[in-house]
């Protein structure tokens, strides 16, 4: 199956498990969802926003694994950086050259 | 006379208090920046002993991490200017706004029957994710590492790297799914998950 045909097959039919957007009138559709995923994972959104995108993930099968594997991803980015520890005598070598800029001053 | 001794000048209290808490923070965007911890070092050093002349210009109560972000950077890109020609230009094209590619990320679409919470994640080592940061061109590279590693919000990075919050956004949608498509790719060769759609 071309990338195009799941895509069209994923916006265009609403397969059973799909929540329709008259399901939940004071939410969002699955486009909007999608769009603002990024938004709403960065703490952008403001409350009211949010919790309708929460929402909507929470209720709509169809999208979950696009908010669950977003949030993998970046978990994966943090966990990878981490990881990563400061030299212990950068401190100080720090703390050296800035004291000689004092010393010059 | 030790190094550590109170009479030899010590740099400015305050500045000691306000932006030494952030040397860690500094060293990890360094790190990314260069991808390579002697370098990282040494750009460390240059970020504080700028930031510890230019001192009177940050403006007390504003956020110093950020501003020592902004040194940081702009020494690292001075530098890179200096020498080599840029490794990886993104197109002028490449970095303007816009969705910068489909709604539903073809990745997950591939994904979300075989392991749609993205367990296969997990199986992909830290070194291996930071490479595939490290690929990523400067100004993808920046945006994610400053949201996605550092946390900052969009209006603080806009600032920092001096473009719109709009361009920020687009930076980060591409570099984002620049990096899922290398991890995904990469995990279907070591055998983590099948491949799907993405590879077709």
């Amino acid at each position: 199956m071309s990338l195009l045909h799941v895509l069209r097959r994923f916006f265009r039919d609403s397969p059973p498990e799909h929540a329709p957007d008259h399901a939940h009138p004071e939410g969002i559709s699955c486009e909007d969802a999608l769009r603002l995923v990024h938004d709403f994972l960065d703490g952008e959104l403001e409350d009211t926003s949010g919790a309708n995108v929460k929402a909507h993930f929470e209720q709509c099968q169809r999208c979950y694994p696009f908010l669950r594997l977003e949030e993998s991803f970046r978990l994966a980015l943090r966990k990878a950086a981490r990881g990563e520890t400061t030299p212990p005598d950068l401190r100080d070598r720090v703390l050296n050259v800035l004291e000689e800029a004092a010393a010059d001053h | 006379m030790s190094a550590d001794s109170p009479t030899a000048s010590p740099p400015a209290a305050d500045f000691q208090a306000e932006a030494l808490p952030h040397l860690d923070a500094v060293y990890r965007f360094a790190l990314r920046l260069t991808g390579s911890p002697e370098r990282a070092e040494d750009l460390v050093q240059e970020t504080f002993l700028r930031a510890f002349r230019s001192w009177d210009q940050y403006t007390p109560g504003t956020q110093c991490k950020s501003w020592l972000f902004t040194i940081c950077r702009n020494l690292f890109l001075r530098e890179r200017e200096r020498g080599r020609r840029h490794d990886e230009l993104v197109s002028e094209n490449a970095l303007a706004e816009g969705p910068g590619g489909p709604l539903a990320n073809p990745v997950w679409l591939s994904l979300k029957e075989t392991d749609p919470e993205g367990e296969f994640f997990d199986s992909i080592v830290d070194a291996e994710v930071l490479k595939a940061i490290d690929a990523l061109p400067e100004e993808y590279r920046t945006a994610v590492v400053l949201s996605d590693l550092e946390g900052l919000p969009y209006q603080e990075i806009a600032e920092m790297m001096d473009v719109p919050v709009g361009t920020v956004k687009s930076r980060l949608f591409r570099g984002r799914r620049k990096l899922q498509k290398v991890l995904y790719r990469y995990a279907v060769e070591m055998g983590y998950i099948p491949a799907g759609a993405a590879e077709e």
